[in-house]
């Protein structure tokens, strides 16, 4: 499975790419930088091998993939595809559902202590 | 692998250097008070598994005393932040338990410089944000991912490939092998995590493999 075919354009990220076009040309390189940190803080080399970096960045994106196609079917009595269903598939999974929930709840969190230091900003505005 | 410069990197990084000179000591960590630095930076992005400076006025009010930064890391300060946002919304979530807090914190002490640089990225990484949007725009087909789902997906992909390198970890370990993972560790731990049944199957089974 050698990829040599492949122009090496495809390795840069395509900025002027819409989301809207459904080409399923998938740029191999995307998650590099962040995957080599990520294996380094799981137990990898301070330096993982390319090689190595490249077939988790395939394995991730087959696993997000797969997950996304289950949730899709879970959600497609009700039409949208919610959060919720993500939820429901990892609830085996219990330190990955607890990790989602501590996420959730702190991203929302974060959003009312934006929304709450907005408000103060707008006091001391008007008071000035 | 130097990671780009924000601002909260280099805060850590000033916090960082001040390890060396002061001595790590117990009661030190305990008297510190909470959210002493960087709250003032406004998190650029809303990744709360990672940035978590939340620009709360009043405690950036008090955030001007020096840390005295005994083994004290950002982990810590979310966990301090993170109480000081329970007190005033009320909520209680786990992290904040004293008791597991101060567990963490004396474990975090005794922590080699090796072993801090370990946690820091494992702290710190995390997919962009803008990079799952786009692959899960185009898994889907709809353009539009809510910012919650994107968390969700990254956080569960994180995860996943700790548990990967993890299992690649132990294989090289039963071959007895030593250096950094290469692709048939990988490649064996994604086959016992697909036994275990940690990696979603299609189901439709696919023909002429």
């Amino acid at each position: 499975m050698h990829n040599s075919s492949t122009a090496p354009t495809t390795k840069t990220k395509v900025g002027s790419l819409l989301p809207t076009d459904a080409s399923f040309k998938r740029k191999r390189g995307v998650f590099q930088k962040d995957l080599q940190h990520m294996m380094y803080g799981f137990g990898d080399d301070p330096n993982p091998l390319p090689e190595t970096v490249t077939l988790v960045e395939d394995i991730v994106v087959e696993y997000v993939t797969d997950l996304v196609h289950k949730a899709q079917e879970i959600a497609s009595k009700r039409g949208k595809l919610l959060t919720e269903d993500f939820l429901f598939l990892i609830r085996k999974d219990s330190p990955k559902l607890h990790r989602c929930t501590e996420l959730l709840s702190m991203n929302e969190e974060l959003k009312q202590a934006r929304k709450a230091f907005e408000v103060d900003e707008e006091k001391l505005a008007s008071a000035d | 692998m130097k990671q780009s410069k924000d601002p909260f990197e280099a805060a850590f990084e000033e916090e960082q250097e001040s390890l060396p000179d002061s001595p790590v000591a117990p009661d030190e960590l305990e008297t510190q008070t909470p959210a002493a630095t960087v709250v003032a930076f406004d998190a650029p992005d809303d990744d709360p598994g990672i940035n978590i400076r939340s620009g709360q006025p009043s405690t950036s009010a008090a955030a001007q005393s020096t840390a005295t930064t005994a083994g004290k890391t950002k982990e810590e300060e979310d966990e301090e932040e993170e109480e000081n946002m329970d007190v005033e919304l009320g909520k209680f979530p786990s992290s904040a338990d004293p008791d597991k807090m101060a567990k963490m914190q004396a474990i975090l002490s005794q922590f080699t410089e090796q072993q801090m640089s370990r946690y820091e990225s494992f702290r710190r990484s995390g997919f962009q944000k803008a990079n799952m949007k786009r692959l899960l725009a185009s898994i889907t087909g709809n353009p539009k991912i809510s910012v919650p789902m994107t968390i969700v997906v990254s956080g569960i992909a994180k995860m996943f490939v700790g548990e990967l390198v993890e299992t690649g970890r132990m294989i090289m370990t039963e071959r007895r092998e030593t250096g950094p993972i290469r692709p048939c560790h990988i490649r064996e731990a994604y086959r016992r995590l697909k036994l275990e049944g940690k990696v979603p199957k299609r189901s439709v089974p696919r023909l002429f493999r």
